[in-house]
């Protein structure tokens, strides 16, 4: 056992857990944030995606221990975020998700590609989505969602 | 599924990393940035008593332009590499390979040092670094030593790494502007790992073509490079290509064959072209 | 569009945004892991780690055994009579543990449970199972050799069921002017929905009732397996289907390990937990596919085709599934061969074989896309054997609108539509000129260029007549709603149906506003609660809009006729002269909202008419007026580049020329047909668990089991015609199943197009990168 300490969508959170808990279980059984969904657990689906001090993290391939002192930021904590604002607005405009189980992957890993590039072509977009699997939607609402997205915010950052 | 039970350690720098290496010995697992070890551990097909996180470790993220050469860290990540944060001795090479490895938020955390630690046959780095000529700097509890990647590299997840030896980055030799590179992999979907991973690296005076996935580890082609270097051109080199491939292929597989040579001879090309 | 826009018809047919959308955008959904109740403890599963073996004992480590169960700790669990009824169809007694023996790699052994599910897997690899291994039984057609080893004692062969299903001319066959015999396999799979399956559990003391969480596409049908399993009465069971995360099939039907967790619930005195992992999703989750095909089609020299014969095996694996096991796959495959062609004979030998791989069930599109994969290749086979485009092959034989309605040689029948102008549709889409010409001009070195096309019909709707030709253990001939209008005039419907991903809450909505009068906002559609819902079936086989859909309409206007009739007394006018509109009952110039008609039918009864009873509530079952089902179809048209030297295959475009009826919500039509055209590259390109000669299943991650993502899947382009089905309400045409029927077809038929200059044929899925190429080399003569 160890005792974890590190900051939680803004919170400062200090737990004792078991070495072996992965950042996923940490969240959803310690914290009791659920929208970091479990879709495989080895790194290959992406419904697991967070933010570990602003990196791209699959949670899954991570142990909770491993980020003492780190800034976790899960689909709670995005708040008034404008980019995930757009993102979210554009998912619902373009049907971008069915069953909604990678939903909250998608959209962390689509708000970190809109940070890193703002404009985007469908090809990089669909690369940066390459580890994310939809089993439901074929893409097509998700990848049209971030270009809608990207042209919305596309004027504030004139 | 969930790992089996660890002990996990996070040293702040790398003495005290050694230190627990040492007390450790076989029994401990280094881990950097987990992303091929903790699916492994997560599936419980690897099993180890005690992790020892590098992660803490800012001494392994260094980089250093030496001019002639350049060192990278073994704890610098592939997308730090994919993003132009370090310095570059490779005309662009490993910033290609990086892009390529995985999907980004694997990039994010996974490091070169892991990936040639690690030591899978269709891992990028392995093969990258071969072609390059790039060696290893090792820190043990005999002190420093530095071997070249041909002699790190060993089996299948096997390097020539001692007991409580950390490997600390890589030097790689600056190529010359007009030197040619390609990186050619071929995979499932995009993502996954390679089937084929053919890497060229060719100057006016020496040429490397090193092949990933065929066999036990990345290998350098022998023959194929020396021919390469000599100047012949695609159709001389088809054939010692095929020999090249067959003779580390584990086992006659004429798809295979086919599909290694493909992704050899498109390499080739690209860095004639 | 917006909230706001709607058809002039009202909200039929209009592409309303999703009301389910908030919760899942903001993290706030629920699936059954997300559900927290003190004291949950997890459970993990032993499992056996060969195909088949007699089982002589399952240790319980030592200092855990009151945290092991195995099937002896369950003596009063009953085994489920599984599959079709019928005394041809041979019974294979599944039980929630192995007892007696194992006969596939990751059958449930023992339940472990520990207050995490790290430790209940600590515990479950602690557990010593004793096995005699057997000889595996891994080739379904081997399987039937009168030497093969047998997976139950008592069969005389390895056969579940055998059936030859013939119809028509078939003497004309054997003496036919062509005949073209082909072999197809079409691998194994899983149905890989996202979120696992997982089941909660624990007994309410209050309600002295079983509560159960669980993630499934029908969970009134499932409460009548597990009453009967448990030995409980129903109203001691409540199931609730929280958000499902996908089910494609594969969360319909009840499972060993569900029953296990519920019979484990009964014993402990805290909520058990079990979350299906991927790897036992990939290994002992519902498998599905898995034909193999042997035929021949026999045909005039000019093309048109005159029948098909030969033999289907389908490999069932070990285990029939309650209810209705894997009989259907066979039956389907068979029936659906002949397609939308016009088919003078047909016979064909059926083989539903037992074999030690996990359990086979039901995956989108049920036995179709292997029946289209089979017969849509054949006809492009045919059509290079007689040098014709394919294209016009299927101009030849396809059925036209004026045949309709057409009774196939297999008995279905095909209600409305027009195929031919679908076909035309999706060849224009892609311009067979334009390719023609690009593969004339490719230069040696280039990538190969091909078209393929594919044509299918997908039955929907089918009620009780098709149901009980097919013997099935429950009949879903009908579903219910409720639909209560609240004393404010906000409407509550309650539906048996199970939304997992469908869009159901605002499809059901815009049906139900359409009938009342209202804005679907205010009405919310309730399913997933067997404490709350009507009885129904679930959703599964394209159902819920034709069977939901209907109910949620009739019953709606049933409602709305008497929210007029207190309306016009209220108005005190002739119920002939008022009509409802938008939310009021209009009289003239007089009008009367409906939450003061609610008000008054709720709580102030003593304003309705005299001997009206009280309520705006009203439940109402239906079924289509004829219940062999309407046939939704559409044409595929694919064109692919191939790199020979690899064998890698990219798809450069994907068009589609569709059919389902009246389109409720035009855009959750489109996302199921983008949707299901995904799990069909899934299935035609990169999908398969193989098995070794021991059984070993060789994909159970993610790593060797290759999912299409975004860089796999295109945006396919999507033209619809609308011919209403002339039997359901608002003549819809279910559309779930339809776009993962025909892209394995149209794949191998764009991939063997572009090699048609040397005849390579290409009839095995996924078309790997090294199957192609090895097709390739042998049709060159170079055999690898």
């Amino acid at each position: 056992m160890t005792t974890l300490t590190l900051k939680v969508n803004g919170n400062d959170i200090s737990r004792e857990i078991e070495d072996r808990t992965s950042l996923a279980d940490f969240l959803r059984e310690d914290c009791g944030l659920t929208a970091t969904h479990l879709g495989c657990e080895h790194g290959a689906c992406g419904a697991c995606s967070v933010l570990v001090d602003d990196r791209l993290t699959r949670s899954c391939l991570k142990f909770a221990v491993m980020c003492e002192g780190a800034n976790v930021q899960t689909l709670e904590g995005f708040g008034t975020d404008p980019l995930m604002h757009a993102l979210r607005e554009a998912f619902h405009e373009a049907h971008a998700l069915q069953c909604g189980f990678c939903t909250t992957g998608m959209l962390i890993t689509a708000r970190d590609l809109l940070a890193r590039i703002p404009n985007p072509t469908e090809a990089i977009i669909r690369d940066a989505l390459a580890g994310n699997i939809c089993r439901c939607t074929g893409y097509a609402g998700i990848v049209h969602a971030i270009e809608l997205a990207a042209t919305k915010l596309a004027p504030e950052k004139a | 599924m969930k790992p089996a039970p660890f002990a996990y350690q996070r040293p702040s720098d790398l003495e005290a990393a050694l230190a627990a290496l040492a007390a450790r010995q076989d029994s401990a697992s280094l881990i950097a940035g987990g992303q091929s070890l903790v699916p492994l551990l997560n599936l419980r097909m690897t099993l180890c008593d005690a992790l020892i996180d590098l992660g803490a470790i800012a001494e392994l993220r260094a980089t250093r332009d030496m001019g002639a050469r350049i060192f990278i860290g073994a704890g610098v990540t592939h997308a730090m590499i994919e993003d132009g944060l370090v310095p570059d001795a490779s005309n662009g090479l490993m910033r290609k390979a990086a892009a390529h490895i995985a999907y980004r938020a694997v990039r994010c955390h996974g490091t070169i040092g892991g990936s040639v630690a690690m030591a899978d046959p269709a891992a990028d780095w392995p093969c990258v670094l071969l072609a390059l000529g790039a060696t290893a700097l090792l820190r043990g509890p005999a002190g420093d030593r530095i071997v070249d990647m041909d002699a790190l590299l060993v089996g299948t997840y096997e390097t020539s790494l001692q007991p409580g030896e950390i490997i600390l980055g890589f030097e790689i030799d600056r190529l010359p502007t007009s030197a040619r590179t390609a990186y050619v992999k071929s995979n499932r979907k995009t993502g996954a790992f390679a089937t084929s991973l053919a890497v060229a690296v060719k100057t006016d005076t020496f040429a490397r073509v090193t092949l990933g996935a065929a066999s036990t580890r990345a290998r350098i082609l022998q023959a194929t490079s020396a021919a390469l270097a000599a100047g012949q051109d695609l159709a001389t080199l088809e054939p010692i290509i095929a020999r090249d491939v067959t003779s580390i292929m584990p086992q006659p597989d004429a798809y295979l064959q086919n599909l290694h040579e493909t992704c050899v001879r498109r390499a080739i090309a690209e860095v004639l072209a | 569009m917006g909230a706001d826009a709607h058809s002039s018809d009202g909200w039929i047919g209009a592409s309303l945004l999703r009301k389910e959308d908030a919760r899942h955008l903001a993290g706030k959904a629920m699936f059954v892991a997300d559900v927290r109740l003190p004291g949950m403890q997890d459970i993990a599963f032993a499992r056996s780690q060969i195909a088949h073996g007699r089982l002589n004992g399952v240790s319980k480590p030592s200092g855990y055994e009151a945290q092991v169960f195995t099937i002896d700790d369950f003596s009063s669990l009953q085994v489920l009579e599984a599959g079709p009824e019928l005394d041809a169809f041979r019974q294979s007694p599944y039980p929630a543990l192995a007892s007696g023996k194992v006969r596939y790699v990751g059958q449930a052994v023992a339940a472990c449970v520990a207050p995490t599910r790290a430790r209940a897997e600590d515990i479950a690899d602690l557990v010593a199972i004793d096995c005699d291994e057997l000889p595996a039984v891994v080739d379904a057609i081997a399987a039937m050799s009168p030497t093969s080893a047998r997976l139950f004692e008592g069969w005389p062969d390895n056969a579940y069921i055998t059936r030859t299903i013939g119809a028509g001319e078939i003497p004309l066959m054997k003496d036919a002017p062509v005949r073209l015999h082909r072999k197809f396999r079409m691998n194994r799979q899983a149905t890989v929905s996202l979120e696992t399956r997982g089941c909660v559990a624990y007994w309410d003391a209050r309600l002295d009732e079983l509560l159960v969480y669980l993630s499934t596409q029908g969970g009134h049908v499932m409460r009548l397996g597990l009453a009967r399993a448990l030995g409980l009465p129903e109203n001691q069971i409540r199931v609730i289907a929280p958000d499902v995360g996908g089910g494609f099939g594969g969360k319909n039907r009840l499972l060993p390990e569900e029953i296990a967790v519920c019979a484990i619930a009964l014993k402990v005195d805290h909520p058990v937990r079990w979350i299906e992992d991927r790897r036992e999703h990939l290994l002992a989750s519902v498998h599905c596919r898995d034909h193999h095909y042997d035929l021949t089609i026999c045909a005039e020299r000019d093309g048109t085709i005159i029948g098909i014969e030969g033999d289907v095996h389908i490999d069932a694996g070990a285990y029939a599934l309650w209810p209705t096991g894997s009989f259907m796959e066979a039956s389907m495959a068979a029936g659906n061969l002949p397609g939308p062609y016009r088919v003078r004979a047909l016979n064909v030998n059926t083989y539903t074989v037992a074999t030690n791989k996990a359990p086979m069930g039901p995956y989108r599109g049920v036995a179709r896309p292997g029946a289209c994969f089979a017969i849509e290749r054949l006809v492009d086979e045919l059509a290079l054997h007689l040098g014709v485009e394919p294209y016009a092959l299927r101009k030849l034989n396809l059925v036209t609108r004026e045949e309709m309605p057409y009774t196939t040689i297999a008995g279905l029948k095909l209600d409305t539509g027009d195929y031919h102008d679908a076909l035309d549709t999706a060849a224009k889409m892609v311009d067979i000129a334009a390719i023609r010409s690009r593969q004339s001009a490719r230069k040696p070195g280039e990538k190969r260029i091909g078209v393929g096309f594919a044509v299918y019909t997908e039955q929907s709707g089918h009620g009780v007549v098709e149901w009980s030709k097919r013997k099935s253990r429950v009949v879903p001939g009908y579903e219910a709603a409720n639909v209560r209008m609240l004393p404010d005039g906000s409407v509550n419907i309650h539906v048996g149906v199970q939304n997992h991903g469908q869009g159901h809450e605002t499809t059901l909505a815009q049906i139900a506003a359409h009938e009342l009068g209202l804005h679907p906002a205010q009405i919310k559609i309730r399913y997933g609660d067997t404490a709350t819902t009507p009885f129904g079936f679930g959703t599964f086989a394209s159902r819920s809009i034709v069977f939901a859909g209907g109910a949620v309409g009739t019953t709606s206007r049933k409602l709305a006729e008497k929210i007029r009739l207190i309306g016009a007394h209220l108005l005190q006018a002739d119920p002939k002269s008022v009509h409802i509109d938008n939310g009021t009952v209009v009289s003239g110039a007089g009008s009367v909202s409906f939450s003061e008609i609610a008000l008054a039918a709720n709580v102030r009864q003593e304003m309705l008419p005299a001997g009206m009873e009280p309520t705006l509530e009203m439940t109402g079952t239906y079924e289509p007026k004829e219940s062999a089902g309407v046939f939704s179809y559409g044409a595929h048209a694919v064109i692919v580049s191939v790199d020979e030297d690899t064998g890698r295959v990219e798809i450069l475009d994907y068009a589609v020329a569709e059919d389902c009826g009246t389109m409720i919500n035009p855009m959750i039509v489109d996302g199921q047909v983008q949707g299901g055209i995904a799990q069909g590259i899934g299935t035609g390109l990169f999908e398969e668990i193989p098995f070794d000669a021991a059984g070993q299943p060789l994909a159970t991650t993610f790593a060797d089991y290759i999912m299409p993502c975004a860089t796999e899947v295109p945006s396919v382009r999507i033209a619809h015609s609308t011919t209403p089905a002339l039997v359901t309400e608002y003549g819809v045409k279910g559309v779930g199943e339809g776009g993962a029927i025909a892209p394995p077809a149209a794949l191998a038929n764009a991939v063997a197009d572009a090699f048609r200059d040397c005849k390579a044929s290409f009839n095995e899925t996924p078309l790997t990168p090294r199957r192609i190429w090895e097709a390739a080399q042998a049709a060159r003569g170079t055999a690898p």
